[in-house]
């Protein structure tokens, strides 16, 4: 039996692969959102992942330094290490600053550490070239798409610091990159003020400024205990506010995460419809350019399942090329996205049975147009 | 011996409803045998399409009956509800113009609704090919429509309409877009066919030269299929 399809798709071979290649993009775009968001999941995760502590302790009242502002003092670190159950804490800062470049001064987050304490912050499987921090003062280790290199010198407020390590794929929640500093430095440059503004305070009345605050606590338990149940008792005896790692990142997942993945989501929905509608559009085109033909052949006989498994057969085969070729767009250009775009192959196989509803869906149109075809439109001229 | 391929009778069509009812074809009697080819005339609007169309099983007619063949098709109401079998079985179409498929090739235009009826692929290209050297086209059966004259394309048309060998073939006009050479030369050919294939032929036509290449004249006059006028060859 002649394959109606095959033969029509042929005969317009270029033009086919043309409009579906072009739908493909857009499908293409519907994978790079949902890329993006599958991104930001795991760009908000890294820090906790990487710092790995079990109880975060910060300010009484607040959310954490990933949520809001939170400010504890560092020798806290000390009373929560002889609590029941930790292992050992350290202190932490997390501070938004500017790396200057020659063009354009670049926004990180600069993560603050002891490099001599318990807890390193740095992956060291992200870590691609260099070392972590080894003095207190002036090193630094950036994400290498700062543009920076091994041994750079960077000017921070008025201090020279020297580029140490490098690591990759490593941001913040915000998706901003991110650098390790040491704690020291970090508190001086977060806490510490100018002469002229300690001046000013003093002409105020207000006596000095405290650079031994941190902005959390973080611990890591002893094996065996509770995680919650040790959180509970830091609550009841420090009165801060502690949160489990678990409890970190539903906090991420709540602020950061939910709120982008409706934005995107909703985007992502449009982007399908959009898709239909152009599918639907492309395949009503395709069947009024046959109408004469498609008379003829209901005037010579030819059933209308014949006709209609044509029209059926070219809208899944336009949605499957277009699904391939969005494919093959979104993983030639999703490394180009300035931020984290993770493509999975369980988003591609939902957005191919998506795909392949959306053309079922839209040849309905071409068959409804098949059906009602009059067969004596193809007498008279 | 010829026998009765078409019956015809007291056939009416009306368009419309009470006050704004107009008949167009008013008890049409005739019939046609297998062999013969039929000219049917009358001026634009006059009816000859409407009346093609209901013998085609495209058009229901008021009322009336219609045989083709044996078999009676109609009485009243259609008497097989599926009238595009009937078509596919019975009736081979010739248009205007060749209105071939043109995304298919010209094998393919012919063994289209063969293979749609049940033919196997050889079979219907074995007869596709018989047909296409009986019109002298058989080099281009591989070529698209577009790649072949009008006169080529209408001779494939004309195989089309013969490879499921019906018994009947209504030919709308197939001469309209042709010149006076061809057109004669497409007429002689319907008339070979009639004959050699057994095959009765209603050709509408308004170019008056083809008439005498007829066997008869039906024309259509204040709705009536007022008379057969016989014409030598």
């Amino acid at each position: 039996m002649i394959n109606l399809a095959k033969k029509d798709i042929s005969h317009s071979l270029g033009k086919f692969l043309v409009t579906a290649m072009g739908v493909g993009m857009l499908l293409g775009i519907v994978l790079i959102m949902m890329g993006v968001y599958r991104g930001m999941v795991v760009d908000a995760e890294i820090l906790i992942n990487d710092i790995n502590a079990d109880l975060w302790i910060v300010q009484e009242d607040t959310l954490g330094p990933f949520a809001e502002s939170s400010r504890v003092h560092e020798d806290l670190k000390n009373s929560i290490s002889i609590i029941d159950g930790v292992k050992y804490s350290e202190a932490i800062t997390f501070q938004n600053i500017q790396l200057p470049k020659a063009n354009m001064p670049i926004r990180v987050m600069a993560v603050g550490y002891d490099p001599f304490g318990n807890i390193n912050p740095i992956n060291p499987n992200r870590l691609i070239q260099g070392s972590k921090l080894t003095k207190d003062h002036y090193q630094i280790v950036v994400s290498k798409e700062t543009g920076f290199k091994l041994h750079d010198e960077i000017i921070l407020a008025r201090d020279k610091y020297e580029v140490v390590g490098l690591t990759e794929k490593t941001v913040s929640s915000g998706g901003d990159l991110l650098v390790y500093i040491s704690l020291k430095d970090a508190q001086k440059n977060q806490f510490s003020y100018s002469n002229n503004r300690v001046r000013n305070d003093r002409e105020r009345g207000i006596s000095g400024n405290d650079t031994t605050m941190v902005n959390a606590i973080i611990a890591v338990l002893k094996n065996g205990y509770n995680t919650d149940a040790v959180a509970k008792n830091i609550k009841e005896w420090k009165h801060k506010s502690v949160y489990t790692k678990k409890e970190q990142e539903d906090i991420l997942g709540k602020n950061l995460i939910e709120r982008a993945a409706k934005q995107i989501g909703l985007f992502t929905g449009i982007l399908i419809l959009v898709s239909t509608i152009i599918i639907a559009l492309i395949i009503y085109t395709m069947t009024l350019e046959k109408m004469k033909e498609i008379s003829i052949m209901k005037l010579i006989g030819i059933p209308n399942s014949v006709i209609i498994k044509m029209i059926v057969q070219e809208t899944l085969l336009l949605g499957i090329i277009a699904f391939i070729s969005g494919n093959i767009f979104s993983h030639l250009i999703y490394e180009k996205f300035p931020k984290r775009v993770v493509l999975e192959i369980s988003d591609a196989w939902l957005l191919f049975i998506v795909v392949i509803i959306a053309s079922i869906l839209s040849s309905f149109i071409g068959v409804k147009k098949v059906i009602s075809a009059d067969p004596a439109a193809a007498i008279g001229g | 011996m010829n026998k009765q391929s078409i019956r015809v009778e007291n056939l009416v069509k009306s368009f419309g409803k009470g006050d704004s009812l107009v008949d167009v074809i008013d008890k049409a009697s005739f019939s046609v045998e297998t062999g013969e080819l039929i000219a049917l005339i009358a001026p634009s609007g006059a009816g000859k399409t409407t009346l093609l169309m209901m013998i085609g099983c495209v058009e229901e007619p008021t009322s009336g009956q219609i045989w083709l063949g044996d078999e009676k098709v109609y009485d009243n109401k259609w008497l097989n509800k599926d009238t595009r079998k009937i078509r596919r079985e019975k009736i081979g179409f010739i248009f205007q113009a060749h209105y071939l498929i043109p995304f298919l090739n010209i094998i393919d235009n012919i063994t289209l609704l063969p293979q749609t009826s049940g033919q196997s692929k050889e079979e219907s290209e074995k007869v596709a090919m018989e047909l296409l050297k009986y019109f002298d086209i058989s080099e281009k059966a591989h070529a698209m429509p577009s790649q072949l004259s009008g006169g080529q394309n209408q001779r494939v048309a004309i195989a089309r309409a013969l490879a499921n060998k019906p018994k009947i073939i209504l030919a709308d006009e197939p001469t309209a877009a042709l010149d006076n050479e061809r057109s004669i030369s497409v007429v002689k050919m319907l008339k070979k066919i009639a004959i050699e294939q057994n095959v009765a032929v209603i050709m509408v036509t308004h170019d008056e030269a083809m008439l005498p290449l007829c066997d008869r004249i039906l024309k259509i006059e204040n709705k009536k299929v007022v008379s057969t006028i016989s014409r030598p060859l």
